[in-house]
């Protein structure tokens, strides 16, 4: 048996059940967000798995091909630590999409029934025998490759011939995924021999280990070990880059996954205050509206806590209500995001998943914060004196003040808007936090533009320092010699070339990549200290290294320091010329005269394994036909090559910012959801009090449009006002999501904040802030006027 | 709409002479300005049917002055409400200046009380927004009726009449409770209609205010005006022309 206060709780809840479901929709919607916390727990439990099934390998090195044995490879294997070993040839070269030229990488697998370590799933249909690929899942995902079993592929194999290998059907791998998204390649698995056919050349460039102990000091004495093993086999020249290692718990794009949840928590809690503003918002308006209730409560014995307790108890309702429905659609939400990430970019598919921790958190906030932040109201109208409670109407009619006397100066307006517009300034308070939250969504919104704008014209600006049109790397065995150069200078349509070669360094536990280029470039270096390298010091083959902001940031680099980088033929040390604000590799790019890098790598693939060109015209027709013929002739003459286009790079780049910028929004939307869901409770509120001011206007000769006039304007009204106050919201926020990509993402985006934003964002405030009100707008016109005029 | 908006009233024949006596003819409730023939009007209350009027024959003619009394929850605002269309009845007929207004649509209802209804209401209901003059030209803007100026002319000149020519910008909540009234009846004379409703005009005004508020709608009489009124205040009611009793939804003395 409900006792009467507890009776009354819920019945002030049922008699307004639009305005008890706006505000459930909006805690529920806050509560939701908070789900989205789990998603990295989700994705990680998931990934895991993945890994687990994948037997992903803890330690990877880079070898020139070298032919391997068994007995060979039972060797590698016998290396103390290490459990299993998986060895790995590839080839690059064309693939014939239809009449379109793309680039490929096959990837061999020794033997498909018995993958120690980095195993490719055959998804469907069967793994590839001899003349055969399995495609990866994510070639077909992302618009790269749609073949099915049963039909060939044209690939360009070393020799510059045209090979039709069958498809076997599908597989899936995780390695493989993330090259298929990062580097946009089409990624096919192949047993050994065919890949050997493909590259013209024999022997595995990559072994995959996995270890028993993955602890620094244990991977470094494997690594000297498997060193040791290999170089005691003919034909091992070293490795061709640092060995990369798997953390435990580490997944392929994981650090970039966690980077990007980050920028969703700051979004989350922007939707979890706006819910908040307007729960409070809420229960200070059903407060206000029943004053005279208090009173009457007071006056038959009601004590202060007893009263307070009835509102308290109905704040505890609305927020049990939203947290049942918030909870719910927080785990759809968290696990249809987990599903979509794990689809989109791993291929993997995650299950459905609870994270218990979320869950409780989710539930505390959700039933604590609504009778917190109703407390004020609350605690106001317990203290109001019992004669001003009882006299209260519930109707706002306060003294005129100087918002009041600016709206009411406003008078160009039809008289129904101006209604309207006055309407806004009585209740201040509720207008002020609706405008506040709507605010905050268009703020977010205008924030994440912004951010995009930054991020593309980063993109443009990386690129734009490259003053290359095209970039031809060497693929396989066969590196550029003097040959390939006069090849590539006589290509017509090329107008200049420069070679360079790009390798992966450790830089004080810093991944970073060195740029050997020549002294006089074509790159557009741009300097922030000190200088460029001098001809004398490109002569000398000095160690000299000009230095990225961003990485000399992260590792605490200044002018004038050395340091100490750990590349694949050993450590070398630096003097700092230069800090440039140049953003090349996510801004880790160490720049390194090119003759320097040729005598620090000796009997490394000191050979120049990229070539800049230039063409004649920055025409695409032009670039395109030149970046062909490159890729016929060297072929041709014995050099598999891939190229990259930069304006083709550029337009990818742009185009997945905005991708990310794009998800960013679609959470942001969140917020956008909650504001219109308090706009929607705000206007359905107005509505409720002004019913009888309906009623009245209905009987001295208003008609519907004449409501409905007076409850737009108040819409349009609000809505403009939380778009003039997301200017700054919106500024200041974006300069905050600019810090936060440079402090968690180390990357420099400049700070944009353009200004047609602000238009399209005021238009689309009105537009969708009409959209909301439609309902209670035209609940209001279709009142008749005597049950407004009876309405309590 | 347009049929609403083009049908005359019939020319008001009732007249108070100079020293206030009645000379309202037999003649002018045959030709009745408000008849209404078996109305019954019944709320849904929860799950109850309460009945308000229970077959209500009543015809008042042009320019009467009469009086509605009864006891609370007898029906009195409810026959108001049907005559201006505010509600609509559950059955029977209501014509008003030859329209039959409970065939009306909402729409039409609007834009016909809006040219043909003064309603003045016991709470004086004015828009707390809104100065005096703003609160007495709202009418004239919903029926968008002359300029701009004309209509500020008009509802100053109405502002005149009922003395409150000195605070056309005072808020409701800075004029007093007659003061208030005063403008609701400027606002209700605001199109010069023909018929002026009032529900408790003076029920929430002390008893000088009352009789100086009766005065008013004694003098709007006079020129022509039909005046139909709901009090509790037998005295204002004995000064009718005519008093019609309501109990329990049905006339008892007309």
């Amino acid at each position: 048996m409900l006792t009467a206060t507890t009776r009354k709780s819920i019945t002030d809840l049922s008699r307004r059940t639009s305005r008890t479901f706006f505000t459930v929709a909006t805690l529920a919607l806050a509560i939701a967000g908070i789900g989205l916390f789990a998603l990295p727990a989700l994705m990680n439990r998931s990934m895991n798995g993945t890994v687990a099934a994948d037997r992903l390998p803890d330690l990877t090195v880079q070898i020139r091909p070298l032919v391997l044995d068994p007995p060979q490879l039972a060797g590698l294997a016998a290396v103390p630590n290490v459990t299993a070993v998986e060895p790995r040839s590839f080839s690059n070269g064309p693939v014939y999409v239809g009449g379109r030229r793309a680039f490929a990488q096959v990837r061999g697998i020794a033997d498909f029934s018995r993958q120690g370590t980095n195993v490719v799933h055959v998804v469907s249909g069967t793994a590839p025998t001899s003349d055969e690929v399995l495609t990866d899942l994510q070639d077909a995902k992302h618009g790269l490759l749609d073949v099915r079993a049963g039909q060939r592929v044209r690939l360009v194999g070393a020799d510059g011939a045209l090979r039709f290998l069958r498809v076997s059907g599908e597989g899936r791998n995780l390695d493989g995924a993330q090259s298929v998204i990062s580097d946009n390649v089409i990624v096919l698995y192949a047993d050994a021999p065919t890949v050997a056919s493909l590259s013209g050349v024999n022997g595995y460039s990559e072994l995959d280990f996995r270890l028993a102990a993955t602890g620094s000091v244990a991977v470094a004495h494997t690594v000297t070990a498997i060193r040791r093993v290999l170089a005691s086999m003919p034909g091992f020249k070293g490795f061709t880059e640092l060995p990369q290692t798997r953390a435990t718990g580490d997944w392929p794009g994981k650090s970039r996954f966690l980077q990007f949840t980050k920028f969703f928590s700051v979004i989350t809690l922007l939707a979890l205050l706006s819910a908040l503003v307007l729960i409070s918002n809420t229960v200070t308006t059903l407060v206000a509206e029943q004053t005279s209730e208090i009173g009457i409560m007071k006056a038959i014995g009601g004590r202060r806590r007893q009263v307070a307790a009835v509102y308290l108890e109905t704040a505890v309702l609305v927020g049990a209500l939203g947290t049942g429905v918030g909870v719910v659609l927080g785990i759809v939400l968290a696990n249809g995001l987990a599903r979509y990430f794990g689809s989109t970019f791993y291929a993997v598919t995650t299950g459905v998943g609870v994270d218990w921790r979320i869950v409780l958190v989710s539930a505390v906030v959700g039933i604590a914060a609504p009778p917190l932040v109703a407390l004020p109201a609350i605690r106001r109208a317990s203290r109001l004196p019992l004669r001003e409670a009882l006299q209260a109407s519930g109707s706002a009619v306060g003294d005129e003040d100087a918002g009041d006397r600016f709206l009411r100066g406003v008078r160009f307006l039809p008289r129904a808007a101006q209604i309207g517009l006055r309407n806004v300034g009585r209740r201040r308070r509720r207008s002020i936090s609706t405008a506040l939250v709507i605010a905050f969504a268009v703020g977010t919104l205008l924030a994440v533009l912004g951010l995009s704008a930054g991020a593309a014209d980063a993109s443009r600006a990386s690129w734009g320092d490259h003053g290359e049109d095209v970039k031809i790397t060497a693929q396989g065995h066969r590196r550029f010699d003097a040959a390939a150069a006069r090849l590539i200078r006589a290509t017509p349509g090329v107008a200049g070339i420069e070679p360079m070669f790009v390798t992966d360094v450790d830089l004080a536990g810093k991944d970073a990549k060195i740029w050997a280029v020549r002294q006089a470039t074509m790159f557009h270096y741009r300097i922030a200290t000190g200088r460029w390298y001098t001809p004398a010091e490109e002569h000398d083959e000095a160690r000299v290294v000009v230095v990225e902001r961003a990485i000399a940031r992260v590792a605490g680099i200044r002018l004038g320091d050395t340091i100490t980088v750990e590349t694949a033929s050993g450590r070398v040390s630096f003097r700092v010329v230069g800090i440039s604000t140049n953003q090349q590799e996510n801004g880790t790019a160490l720049f390194v005269p090119l003759t320097t890098m040729h005598a620090l790598m000796t009997g490394m693939p000191a050979d120049d394994n990229d070539y800049w060109v230039r063409t004649t015209s920055h025409r695409h027709a032009l670039i395109d036909s030149t970046t062909t013929r490159l890729e016929d002739t060297l072929t041709a003459h014995g050099y598999p090559v891939n190229s990259e286009i930069k304006y083709v790079r550029l337009a990818n780049e742009v185009a997945s910012g905005r991708t990310l910028t794009t998800t960013f929004a679609v959470v942001g939307f969140l917020i956008v959801a909650i504001s219109m869901a308090g706009l929607a409770s705000a206007l359905t509120t107005s509505v409720m009090e002004r019913t009888r001011e309906i009623g009245i206007l209905r009987s001295i000769g208003a008609r519907s449009r004449d409501i409905r006039r007076i409850f737009a304007t108040e819409t349009i009204a609000l809505a403009i006002t939380g778009w003039i106050i997301a200017i700054p919201v919106g500024y200041l926020l974006d300069h905050f999501l600019v810090w936060m990509v440079e402090a968690v993402a180390n990357v420099d985006v400049p700070f944009m904040f353009p200004l047609a934003n602000l238009a399209l964002a005021v238009a689309g405030t009105i537009v969708l802030a009409l959209v909301v009100a439609l309902a209670p707008i035209r609940r209001a016109a279709l009142y008749r006027p005597g049950d407004a005029l009876r309405y309590a | 709409m347009a049929q609403a908006n083009e049908t005359r009233l019939v020319e008001p024949d009732a007249k108070l002479t100079q020293d206030g006596e009645q000379t309202v003819g037999d003649e002018a409730v045959e030709r009745p300005l408000i008849e209404l023939v078996g109305v019954e009007k019944s709320y849904r209350m929860g799950r109850l049917d309460y009945p308000a009027l229970r077959g209500i024959d009543l015809r008042v003619g042009a320019g009467e002055l009469v009086a509605v009394v009864g006891p609370s929850g007898s029906g009195k605002t409810t026959v108001l409400n049907v005559v201006t269309g505010i509600d609509r009845p559950s059955a029977g007929t209501v014509t008003v200046g030859g329209l039959r207004i409970d065939a009306m649509s909402e729409e039409e209802l609007a834009v016909w009380r809006g040219t043909h209804v003064g309603v003045v209401f016991q709470f004086f209901q004015l828009l707390p927004t809104l100065s005096a003059l703003e609160n007495a030209v709202l009418p004239l803007d919903f029926a968008r009726r002359g300029s701009k100026r004309e209509r500020i002319e008009r509802a100053r000149h109405n502002l005149d009449l009922v003395g409150l020519g000195d605070k056309l910008d005072h808020l409701p909540a800075e004029l007093s409770g007659g003061e208030q009234q005063r403008v609701a009846i400027a606002r209700a004379l605001a199109n010069d209609p023909e018929l002026i409703v009032g529900d408790e005009p003076t029920g929430n005004l002390d008893s000088v205010t009352a009789g100086e508020m009766f005065e008013l709608f004694a003098l709007l009489n006079g020129e022509g005006k039909t005046i139909l009124y709901v009090t509790h205040d037998l005295g204002l009611a004995g000064r009718a022309h005519r008093v019609v009793s309501i109990r329990d939804g049905v006339v008892v003395a007309a």
